[in-house]
């Protein structure tokens, strides 16, 4: 462009737009679209949003409050709270980083931005979505610019939502390296290899300390401190958190029922957090948990207290009174500590060195044990009431059901298979094996069979498969275990009610006659079973084991103190706020009191015999 | 070590320098050498000081001021950027005193002010050295770490009546 | 000329203390400048920045790395976009976080069409600052529609909080290289229009040729970036000399005139925003598939190593810096940004108003490019 040709009357070719169709809008006459992406107001699923307040934790402006809806349920097993987030539009600077961080991807931001109102305090609001709030979402016709309001917005105005690759959180977790099932198959060697130093830091670096999973958890262990300490790489804090209410991390960080990761936040699109395996981590890492932890008893208080049963509750209320400066002492009839846990899951599952390093911890603070003492037979309920303060009954359940079904006495009983090979001299296994159950312990059982059999057989054809009343969607067992039995080779056969045991000719088992079930369940969601009895079919096979379930043994109480304890409608041993049963002095916890089955509720009931039992004993401290 | 860095050991063997990475050097050195390193640099091709900053590091009980000089004028010899060189120097946290570097770059003048004003440090020879921001007065320099900038909001602010209906 | 110097320098006139701002129609953002003057000549002038000043530099302290990204948009509102790339730079520094490639792309393409949006802002700025109204609302109509495109990009259409460590927080959305490309055709027809009405007219010509000089070695002294410089003849650009992002995986141009002058920085501004344009298309033909963003930590957890550094970019005004310290917590222990306006606004501009007429006030400062929320920050 030369100089030359500037000229003040250049300008006057701008007069030509005075001709042409002006480009600006008539507001509000004629509304411009928002962009697809556009970041007006919130929308929140009220259904999805867990109330976990990372919203409120990542917004810069502190514009998000959570709050308490009194008309919703708090569901913590599920992960759900009633809180939901409430915004304060005179600080939302409108980023969305709350939606980029939303792990239950409920929150979003709408295309409308509108809000006329005189007074201020309408600023403050708490987003719903269209599904939740029918009413303030309106179509295209009933909606006026003129009235435009946060509660008077446009129906299928959704903008920025949530991208899981550009989100603010990790969905998917540091992958656990485990030994394949053609190899483990094959031997007991433990499945779950654990995770390295740094996977560990990474999986724990997934945490949004939410704390979900805390309430989840029965014992209420302080998860968000103890991941947040493997992150910090700093193993003893982690323990120092998990001992403050469970004694037990090496077991429970095998086989923990992980009532944490369902309330997991990050589960609701990706996958929760591995906190059991980050427990096992912390367990594993620290070779003696006393230098760790340096915990020691109280002084004495010369109070003693009899427990029944070496189990994981047994031995958590040990931990936990022993360090109130009690003095305990556990019975049990095993040879070792563990109970449920030292004879139920499978080595591949939890080696006996996981339970031996927890128990052998709780010991060392001066619990005595005293193993292969039954009580009721070595010594009498009776007496242990009159020779200790109090006693806490903590004896599982134990005593095998079985199928009854028409030589039902040639089949094994699972728990009795378990423990013979876990810990008693071993069994001799058939080349096709039936296992009658879809539960844990069926699990359990059915692969530890495969194993034997891949170890007595190893060059021969082997097969084991499970036979359950419930079909593939009822099945009892977790899905993780069904999925590994598949891996393994093992064959399912649901919805198929056992009927016969069928012999030969010489009397050795030949298979198991079993009826199509037509429904688990009756019209009232009560066990009751129906069958087609017209479809039958024989499933081959040399050795039955019924893993139905446990119920527990109570024989050791005499008749008469039996009378005076109570049960619950469910057959559970009634116990009242403080763990004690209506025997002054008993108190009682883990699988016969409480319907979860698992280690880390039984910790959990230990946890509230402690409190109980140093109430009952010094009542006015 | 860098052609720069190893000029400035060169000729100040007091002053240490470290490569930060291949963009940038560091330069440690105190108060004294300020006006005689600038010059030095500036002579030398270091054209343009791109700012003064201060980071108060409360718990050793130091501000330290950094410098961060780039060279405009390119060197042709040296393939690729010339890096950029971060000079600090350290000052007493209870008595920050250093000699203005305006006769050496004339735009420090404004930074100068703003430490003056946000850490409290005296440029020593600053013709102007009042506050350039901020109009009211604060017992602690405000970005000093020990300032408390919420105590100070609650304080001053809450005490304003909310505008009426 | 000559007479009316004469005239308003003689004995007689009394110098007077002048307040020019904060609110002011010939300026942009709320900056003051007190002129002495005498007639209508300035005598001297003293800037008084501070109205904006909203203290973000301590408040990043109190922020963890990913809350202070929406933060730092803020601090200047005529070009977001580079204020965002600047801080993701300094922490991806620090942190040692790649960009993916296709990022790289995206975050160039971004921040040419915030430096051409912030150039039109500019244009509309210093042409109504002259009395042109109707350029002034093309400018202003051409930024609107590139707004409309970061709209569609980012969800905002001033505070984009798009570019964060690690790259960008979404992909391109569908189609939206088709539409970049029509936005840009639309606006680069529209230049000979502008330059008709505008670049060409004498009017432009009278009111800003010899205004306002900074000759190079002025500007270099008293830390002239940007415009500044280039417009004095001095051949510096970031993107060149210290490139980021893409900028040397692209063919492009640096211009320069020679005079110094209000005029020279206002026709560097109009060839950048060709050039940016240029740029463009450029990049939108190479853009590569793959991610475009690589995630960071948690940010509840994300501690960033112990370290410092200072990183530099070339923003539509000028050299832009961070300086970015991290003791390895969860927050910067000190941030410092370096904006050009800082020296433009308080050095330079009382220097090139010396001696000039109280009416070329407005025409000098915004021919800088002073932006006033970037000085106070």
């Amino acid at each position: 462009m030369s100089e030359q040709k500037s000229s003040v009357l250049s300008s006057l070719e701008a007069v030509k737009y005075l001709f042409r169709k002006p480009k600006t809008i008539k507001y509000p006459f004629e509304l411009k679209e928002p962009a697809l992406r556009y970041r007006g107001f919130h929308l929140n699923d009220w259904d999805a949003c867990t109330g976990c307040g990372n919203c409120e934790d990542i917004c810069p402006n502190d514009a998000i409050e959570m709050v308490e809806v009194p008309d919703l349920e708090d569901r913590p097993a599920e992960g759900m709270t009633n809180r939901r987030p409430q915004i304060n539009y005179g600080r939302c600077c409108f980023c969305g980083l709350c939606v980029d961080i939303c792990p239950a991807g409920s929150l979003s931001l709408s295309r409308d931005y509108l809000h006329i109102h005189f007074n201020t305090d309408t600023f403050t609001f708490v987003p719903k979505d269209e599904k939740s709030a029918e009413n303030k979402f309106l179509p295209e016709e009933e909606y006026s610019v003129l009235k435009a309001n946060l509660n008077h917005r446009r129906q299928d105005y959704e903008g920025f939502s949530q991208d899981l690759d550009f989100s603010l959180f990790e969905p998917e977790r540091v992958r656990m390296p485990q030994v394949p099932p053609e190899e483990r198959k094959l031997s007991f060697i433990e499945q779950v290899v654990g995770y390295t130093k740094e996977e560990a830091s990474r999986e724990a670096a997934r945490c949004m300390e939410c704390g979900l999973c805390e309430d989840a958890c029965p014992a209420g262990l302080n998860i968000v401190d103890y991941v947040g300490a493997i992150y910090e790489d700093d193993p003893d804090e982690s323990l120092r958190e998990i001992f403050e209410d469970n004694p037990l991390p090496a077991i429970c960080g095998r086989i923990c029922m992980k009532h944490c990761e369902e309330a997991c936040s990050l589960g609701k699109q990706g996958e929760p957090v591995a906190i059991r395996w980050l427990k096992r981590w912390t367990a594993d890492v620290i070779e003696d948990y006393k230098s760790s932890l340096e915990l020691s008893p109280a002084e004495d208080k010369e109070k003693r207290v009899g427990i029944i049963g070496a189990g994981p509750s047994g031995l958590s209320l040990a931990y936990f009174l022993r360090l109130k400066g009690y003095g305990v002492t556990v019975f049990d009839s095993l040879p070792g500590p563990g109970g449920a846990v030292r004879i139920g899951p499978p080595k591949y599952r939890l080696p006996l060195e996981a339970v031996e390093k927890d128990a052998g911890y709780i010991a060392s603070l001066g619990v005595k044990f005293r193993y292969l003492t039954r009580v009721g037979k070595d010594v009498s309920f009776t007496e242990l009431r009159d020779n200790y303060d109090a006693v806490y009954m903590a004896v599982g359940n134990f005593d095998p059901l079985s199928t009854g079904i028409e030589n039902a006495d040639r089949a094994h009983l699972a728990l009795d298979f378990l423990k013979r090979n876990k810990i008693g001299e071993g069994i001799d296994v058939g080349r096709e094996i039936i296992v009658i159950g879809g539960g844990n312990v069926a699990m359990d059982a059915a692969r530890e069979a495969l194993r034997l059999q891949h170890i007595q057989y190893s060059d021969k054809d082997v097969m084991t498969k499970t036979v359950s009343l419930e079909d593939w969607d009822e099945m009892p067992a977790t899905d993780e275990e069904v999925e590994e039995a598949k891996e393994e080779g093992i064959q399912f056969n649901p919805a198929w009610g056992p009927k016969k045991i069928e012999l030969d000719e010489e009397g050795n088992v030949r298979g198991l006659l079993c009826t199509k079930v037509k429904s688990v369940f009756d019209e009232d969601g009560r066990f009751n079973p129906s069958f087609h009895e017209d479809r039958e079919k024989l499933l081959e096979g040399d050795m039955v084991i019924e893993a139905i379930g446990q119920k527990p043994d109570f024989s050791f109480i005499p008749e008469e103190t039996f009378q005076k304890l109570s049960f619950t409608e469910r057959r559970k041993v009634k116990v009242d706020e403080d763990g004690m049963t209506t025997l002054p002095g008993v108190f009682a916890g883990g699988d016969i009191v409480n319907s979860n089955l698992d280690a880390v509720t039984a910790i959990a009931d230990a946890k509230v015999a402690s409190e109980g039992i140093d109430r009952y004993l010094f009542p006015s401290s | 070590m860098s052609k720069v860095g190893e000029e400035i050991t060169a000729h100040f063997p007091e002053i240490n320098t470290h490569r930060i990475d291949e963009k940038r050097v560091e330069v440690n050195t105190d108060k004294g050498y300020l006006l005689s390193l600038l010059n030095f640099l500036k002579d030398g091709g270091y054209d343009h000081l791109g700012l003064i900053s201060c980071v108060d590091r409360m718990e050793d009980g130091v501000l330290q001021l950094v410098y961060v000089l780039s060279r405009y004028a390119q060197d042709e010899s040296v393939p690729g950027p010339d890096p950029t060189l971060v000079v600090k120097i350290p000052l007493s946290r209870e008595e920050p005193t250093i000699v203005s570097s305006m006769g050496v770059f004339i735009n420090a003048e404004p930074y100068e002010r703003e430490l003056y004003e946000m850490f409290g440090i005296d440029f020593t020879g600053h013709p102007r050295l009042d506050p350039l921001f901020l109009e009211r007065d604060y017992d602690i320099p405000p970005l000093r770490k020990d300032f408390d900038t919420r105590r100070y909001v609650t304080e001053e602010f809450e005490t304003i009546p909310p505008v009426e209906d | 000329m000559e007479i009316l110097r004469q005239r308003d320098t003689g004995p007689t006139t009394r110098e007077l203390e002048l307040y020019f701002g904060p609110q002011h129609l010939g300026m942009v953002g709320n900056f003051s400048i007190t002129l002495n003057v005498k007639g209508d000549r300035i005598v001297s002038a003293e800037a008084n920045p501070g109205y904006l000043h909203r203290g973000f530099e301590k408040l990043m302290e109190e922020r963890n790395w990913i809350q202070n990204f929406p933060l730092v948009c803020r601090v200047n509102v005529i070009e977001p976009g580079s204020m965002e790339m600047v801080y993701s730079m300094a922490v991806e520094d620090l942190a040692g976080i790649e960009v993916p490639e296709r990022g790289e792309y995206i975050r160039c393409i971004y921040l040419e069409l915030s430096r051409v949006a912030s150039h039109l802002f500019g244009l509309w700025a210093y042409s109504k600052m002259l009395g042109f109204e109707t350029v002034g609302g093309w400018a202003m109509y051409h930024r609107d529609l590139i707004l409309d495109l970061f709209e569609e990009l980012t969800g905002g259409r001033v505070y984009n909080i798009y570019i964060w460590p690690g790259g960008v927080r979404r992909d391109l959305p569908e189609g939206f290289i088709g539409r970049v490309k029509r936005t840009l055709h639309e606006i680069g027809g529209k230049v000979p229009d502008y330059n008709k009405t505008f670049f060409e007219n004498r009017v432009f010509h009278e009111r800003a040729r010899g205004i306002g000089v900074v000759g190079k070695d002025e500007a270099k002294e008293m830390g002239g970036t940007g415009q500044v410089l280039r417009a004095a003849g001095q051949e510096y650009d970031i993107r060149k000399v210290d490139p980021y992002g893409v900028y040397d995986e692209v063919d492009w141009e640096v211009h320069t005139r020679e005079e110094g002058d209000a005029y020279s920085r206002i026709m560097v501004i109009r060839d950048e925003m060709i050039e940016s344009v240029h740029m463009v298309f450029k990049l939108l033909k190479d853009i590569p598939d793959g991610p475009a963003y690589n995630k960071v930590p948690n940010p509840f957890k994300w501690r960033i190593p112990e370290g410092e550094t200072y990183v530099r970019l070339e923003s539509s005004r000028g050299e832009l810096g961070l300086y970015l310290l991290s003791d390895g917590g969860q927050r910067p222990y000190r941030a410092h940004f370096r904006t050009p306006s800082y020296p433009h606004g308080l050095t330079v501009l009382e220097k090139a108003l010396d001696g000039e007429s109280i009416s070329d006030t407005g025409n000098i400062m915004i021919s800088l490019y002073v932006t006033a929320p970037e000085i106070d920050r």
